[in-house]
């Protein structure tokens, strides 16, 4: 059973359409990325999970639990930390996860117990009786993850916690992160940060207008996978480069992408490397003079504009691209 | 285990997780500390000032004008207002959703919130009582008459707490803030109005209680602000709530039932028609408006225990379920009950007059007019209620246009043209070139329009509740 199973979802806004058919799972103990562009539909998707709004259509569940039906069941096992969240005047860091502990029914010992935890995990400890409106930006994400952390949830949803931190805060947050992963628990995460999300995420899901348009490693996307079976190499010859264009034009399964300075980028349909061998050794037969002929190594931004372009260009589609809904039941789930 | 030696256990574990975060946060607010200090400061001078002058005859009169006046701005005006960002401030900072996440349902938020501020009025109310005491050594004083009017303000204060509280939650500034201010400009005019005039005497010998009729008014007054503080409260607890909770069908079962009690009691009393009408008219009002005003979100999480109760279930749901369309068919069932109430008084046939009927039906359709609008333009607006109470203030205001303009004509048979505002109708009872028999008929049909038209717009909305109904049975 996955963690997170998101299936067809739908979520309009009158005439809006915020999510539009996403389809996903996050396997249990695994950390995904959710990347996307302001207004992808990130964050409507993690308020869906999080029984914080509800879908127009389609079913999403946490550990098999189905986030409409149960709402409260699905509260229990998760975390949820929003993009931004206000703290309170006259109220210090440790009267705020009490009350926290206090609203999640924790009682006496065990409630100070919990918050003593919570405290010591997210290094607020020296910060307890400090106003908790009167903390930088990244002490009070890192509040917001101990508040998300008090009842021990098995899954967390992460809206943009890097955003706004200063390096050394983002380092403190990526490091808090690291422990949660090794300690089983599945994390959800959001940012605009993409480089970070590599590092941690196991798999990374890629939404643009509120469609799914990539669902994968980062190591492929890196590696030059583009997703969808295919492998981008960077080829530079002695010569023309516009040779390497020409070239491409008459090759089944190789696709030109851009021309470069003594060459260009392109796209082998398949990741078999024995296949890849076989496109050098056709050059080289062809006549191109190849000085360099390598899998690309990109990174994560570069991957997702270059998914996001070929789209627009309709060069490749959304994964999993879901029936419309006849009609918009706010009800029906 | 360092932390845990700071926390100190200021509140138990039984007190309410709201109650504690909002005691911990009000008691330490500038605005309560200068509101004791000051309150505190002020009434120490006018003892002091009262006891230089105690040989005057009127000393102990003045203290106590001086007492109820500064009591009342402090708990009637000041506290009240504290709770106009109650919510809004929760809302804005993301943190109702925080909340929500936790075991705290909306209304106990809303509760939390309210009893904070309310527990912040009762310490100013402690505070009063010693120099209630000392007045007491000037003499002229019912001493039990006024701590009843203390008690009085204080729950007076609750309520309009709850009213700021519930409408905190709003996502209109000019419902959460310009309301209450309007409110606090009134209030604070009528304190000083009846603090510094005969009307205190009035309100003393009132709250003596000596005879039954004060008795009774002094206890429907107290049940009346209840009703409608826990109205207020009800209402940020459903703006603030996540579609699965359900709120609207409590608080319809509770209109139902203080009607039916109410009115069987005023029946049983064989009460003055005009007292009926009044009591019920404001019963329902409240009722009335929250359900037209709300979202038609009903999803299966809400649906199922109705829909688990068969035919019967469903049925019921049709008139209880969250959401306008629901709330049609209940206003319906309120008027309807309203109306049987009436007749059951003895004699009913010859009791009522044209007008009384008239003024009902004109706050019926002054409700229905609003609620057609909002839900015509449902889609477009952000937020039903507020939509509402917008459009209700306007249709109010314009009455009042009407009615100046109006009073300097010489002919005002225009005002039939302004017929389609229920309010206009009662407008123009005042003058007697409109006959109460014709305005009872414009009434009817005014009203009777208005509510065909929204049971028509209900009955196409109730397609997508069958559906989710239907979806349950299938499960």
């Amino acid at each position: 059973m996955s963690a997170l199973k998101v299936h067809n979802l739908y979520r309009y806004f009158g005439n809006l359409q915020a999510v539009n058919g996403v389809s996903f799972e996050v396997p249990h103990g695994s950390v995904c990325g959710f990347v996307g562009a302001n207004g992808a539909g990130k964050t409507t998707t993690m308020r869906i999970l999080a029984t914080l709004d509800y879908p127009t259509m389609g079913t999403a569940e946490v550990c098999g639990i189905n986030v409409v039906n149960h709402p409260s069941e699905v509260r229990k096992l998760i975390g949820w930390m929003p993009d931004h969240f206000g703290n309170y005047e006259h109220m210090t860091v440790l009267e705020y996860l009490d009350f926290y502990a206090r609203a999640l029914g924790y009682k006496g010992k065990e409630r100070r117990q919990r918050v003593s935890e919570v405290m010591e995990f997210t290094d607020l400890v020296p910060l307890a009786e400090r106003f908790s409106n009167k903390l930088s930006k990244g002490m009070t994400q890192r509040l917001g993850l101990g508040r998300a952390l008090l009842h021990d949830p098995q899954v967390l949803i992460m809206d943009e916690p890097a955003a706004g931190l200063d390096p050394k805060a983002r380092v403190e947050l990526k490091h808090l992160i690291r422990v949660l992963a090794k300690e089983g628990k599945t994390i959800f995460i959001s940012s605009h940060i993409l480089s970070e999300l590599g590092e941690m995420c196991d798999s990374l899901l890629f939404i643009n207008a509120g469609r799914i348009v990539h669902h994968g490693g980062a190591e492929d996307l890196k590696r030059g996978s583009d997703g969808l079976g295919g492998v981008l190499y960077d080829v530079q010859i002695n010569g023309d480069p516009q040779a390497v264009s020409d070239w491409c034009v008459l090759q089944p399964h190789v696709e030109f992408l851009e021309g470069r300075k003594h060459g260009g980028r392109i796209r082998i349909e398949t990741e078999d490397p024995a296949k890849a061998a076989d496109v050098l050794a056709r050059m080289i037969k062809d006549g191109l003079r190849v000085v360099e002929f390598h899998r690309e190594q990109r990174n994560l931004e570069d991957a997702f504009i270059d998914i996001l372009g070929r789209i627009e260009r309709g060069e490749s589609h959304p994964v999993m691209p879901p029936p419309m809904p006849q009609e918009t039941n706010p009800s029906l789930s | 285990m360092s932390a845990v030696s700071q926390l100190r256990d200021d509140f138990p574990d039984r007190l309410s997780p709201m109650m504690v975060k909002e005691l911990r946060q009000g008691l330490r607010a500038k605005a309560f500390v200068t509101v004791f200090l000051v309150l505190q400061a002020l009434l120490g001078l006018i003892l002091l000032a009262a006891s230089a002058g105690a040989s005057s005859d009127r000393a102990g009169t003045v203290v106590s004008q001086v007492i109820f006046v500064f009591f009342s701005l402090a708990v009637l005006v000041i506290q009240p207002l504290r709770g106009i960002g109650a919510l809004s401030s929760e809302i804005k900072g993301n943190t109702i959703d925080l909340m929500v996440l936790t075991r705290l349902s909306s209304l106990r938020i809303v509760a939390g919130k309210w009893t904070a501020l309310v527990g912040q009025s009762a310490l100013l109310v402690a505070t009063i009582i010693p120099y209630l005491i000392l007045r007491y050594y000037f003499g002229g004083m019912n001493l039990f008459a006024e701590l009843v009017l203390v008690l009085m303000v204080f729950l007076l204060s609750a309520a309009l707490t709850a009213v700021t509280v519930g409408l905190s939650a709003s996502s209109s500034i000019l419902v959460r803030g310009l309301i209450p201010l309007a409110g606090t400009v009134a209030l604070t005019f009528s304190i000083f109005g009846v603090g510094f005039s005969g009307g205190l005497k009035d309100v003393i010998r009132i709250c003596s209680l000596e005879s039954g009729d004060e008795a009774t008014g002094v206890g429907v007054f107290v049940l009346l602000i209840a009703y409608l503080g826990w109205h207020a409260l009800s209402l940020g607890a459903s703006l603030i709530a996540p579609h699965a909770e359900n709120h609207a069908t409590l608080r319809r079962v509770i209109s139902l039932v203080a009607i039916i009690v109410t009115g069987g009691i005023l029946v049983l009393a064989d009460a003055r028609a005009e007292i009926l009408i009044t009591v019920l008219t404001i019963l329902a009002a409240p009722a009335i408006a929250l359900a037209l005003s709300e979202p038609d979100h009903v999803i299966p999480t809400v649906c199922r225990p109705f829909v688990k109760r068969g035919f019967a279930g469903r049925l019921a749901g049709r008139f209880f379920y969250p959401g306008w369309p629901a709330g049609v068919a209940f206003t319906g069932l309120l008027a309807l009950l309203c109306t049987l109430i009436g007749f059951l008084l003895p004699n009913a046939g010859d009791r009522y007059d044209a007008d009384e009927i008239s003024v009902a039906l004109s706050f019926l359709g002054a409700l229905l007019f609003p609620g057609l609008l909002t839900i015509l333009v449902g889609k477009k607006v952000k937020e039903r209620f507020a939509c509402f109470v917008l459009l209700l203030i306007a249709s109010g205001v314009f009455t009042l246009v009407l009615a100046m303009l109006a009073s300097t004509l010489s002919d005002r048979e225009f005002l039939w043209l302004f017929a389609w505002n229920p309010l206009v109708l009662s407008l123009m009872q005042e003058w007697p070139e409109f006959s109460d028999d014709l305005l009872l008929v414009a009434g009817v049909v005014v009203n009777g329009l208005y509510f065909l038209i929204l049971l028509l717009k209900a009955l196409q909305a109730f397609r997508t509740i069958r559906e989710t109904e239907r979806a349950l049975l299938a499960e």
